[in-house]
């Protein structure tokens, strides 16, 4: 992957929104539509989410988001220095559950898997962990 | 994330949430507890104006199925069976809740998670009030 940009937050649920500012305008200025960049902001969301919540757990820390593409694949890369955790291997929700019925974030790693093609992780050469997130087709002229 | 209240009224008294700013893990809890106000002051019949939302998350879709839960009354037509038979169906939408002109991006996110096989999504006031 080609990286365009990169950000590092503090692990707080209040830098949530200046995530999604810095997808939204790096995305934006690769040459992705609004539309489909709205389905990678909430992937992201949601695994930012995750992160601050279930990784970090309130503890300090950061998040590295980076941004770039491939083959005409939008990519989001996440890192943290939180414990080892692969959602990848989470289980789908009982979605027979009413919704207040289940934790916050815990539709997370679901939706992430409706709205982007492609979630993987690895274990950082630090112990913590990479998600990476690939939208296809989002970026003409590659 | 604020939330400006109207009271419109039509056949029914219908209570506007004019929301503006994202809807996520760290505003969620802010809806649903002015929801929760407004249903123990009286409010039946709930619209979201979504048109000042930029984004929503699965913490703000939480909050949006469990102000249309709390709005549910026990008649026949809103019991378990009949909103699962409605949505298999596609036959049943909210009496009580219904939402009005999300941007392209939150009715995106709604129409990607179902919601808008149980809210009716409005573009106009006028309209969206006088549906109820």
């Amino acid at each position: 992957m080609k990286a365009d940009c990169a950000l590092r937050i503090s692990a707080k649920l209040e830098n949530l929104s200046e995530v999604r500012r810095f997808v939204w305008e790096t995305a934006l200025s690769l040459g992705v539509d609004s539309v489909t960049l709205q389905d990678m902001l909430l992937a992201v969301d949601e695994a930012v989410t995750n992160i601050i919540m279930h990784g970090y757990r309130g503890r300090e820390g950061h998040i590295d988001v980076e941004v770039g593409h491939t083959a005409g694949a939008l990519v989001v890369r996440l890192r943290d220095e939180a414990a080892p955790f692969d959602p990848t291997r989470v289980s789908p929700p009982d979605l027979t559950l009413p919704l207040e019925q289940r934790a916050v974030g815990g539709m997370g790693i679901y939706l992430i898997r409706q709205v982007v093609d492609e979630v993987s992780h690895c274990i950082t050469t630090q112990g913590g962990n990479e998600l990476t997130l690939v939208k296809k087709g989002t970026i003409r002229g590659y | 994330m604020d939330i400006a209240i109207s009271q419109e009224q039509a056949t029914v008294p219908v209570t506007v949430f004019h929301i503006k700013g994202d809807i996520d893990v760290t505003s969620y809890q802010q809806l649903q507890a002015q929801a929760q106000q407004a249903i123990d002051a009286g409010t039946r019949y709930l619209l979201l104006d979504l048109s000042q939302v930029g984004y929503i998350s699965s913490a703000g879709l939480r909050a949006v199925h469990l102000i249309f839960n709390l709005l549910r009354t026990d008649s026949p037509d809103e019991s378990a069976r009949a909103v699962s038979w409605g949505l298999r169906d596609g036959t049943f939408k909210s009496p009580h809740l219904k939402l009005l002109n999300p941007s392209p991006g939150v009715r995106q996110v709604l129409t990607t998670t179902g919601f808008d096989m149980f809210l009716e999504i409005h573009d106009n006031l006028e309209e969206a009030v006088a549906s109820f």
